[in-house]
């Protein structure tokens, strides 16, 4: 919800190295169900989204923060991709 | 009486209301595995547009919401 201007000094500051994205009209965190009108903010989530967009992991609150869930969901399709046979 | 238990009705829905208020329900997705994730067109931090469909068919993508993520909170 920041801007990708502020954004942008933060993944400086941290060396982030995936695409740290903008959500500035929180249009997106409210399609994913994750918007607070209380407070104008969202919730913390993940979701582990598969080559066909399909969602193969989702997890929200506060243990969003704990990446072991998708990190498994990762490791999971990663193996399945190993086994598929190549075309 | 009639009057204390008048006063006491009052007392207690003024008491369910500011409970209700205080702990309002966090939100939480509609979304659940096997959906179809819902298509967005985000900034990324060059200002690019980054969209999540055009990763269909070519990668997995782990989409984290984190939400004050630089704040200590």
């Amino acid at each position: 919800m920041d801007s990708f201007a502020s954004n942008g000094e933060y993944a400086k500051q941290l060396g982030v190295t995936f695409p740290l994205l903008s959500d500035w009209k929180r249009q997106t965190t409210k399609e994913y169900g994750l918007y607070n009108e209380e407070s104008g903010y969202g919730v913390r989530a993940s979701f582990v989204i598969d080559k066909e967009g399909k969602i193969q992991h989702v997890e929200v609150g506060k243990t969003a923060i704990d990446p072991t869930g998708a990190y498994q969901v990762c490791d999971f399709l990663q193996k399945k991709k190993a086994e598929a046979p190549k075309q | 009486m009639k009057r204390l238990l008048f006063a006491l009705a009052i007392c207690t829905t003024l008491a369910i209301a500011a409970f209700g208020q205080a702990t309002p329900k966090p939100p939480t997705t509609h979304l659940k595995v096997g959906d179809t994730a819902p298509d967005f067109t985000l900034t990324d931090t060059a200002g690019k547009p980054v969209k999540l469909s055009d990763y269909r068919g070519k990668k997995s993508v782990v989409l984290a919401f984190y939400v004050l993520a630089f704040t200590g909170g």
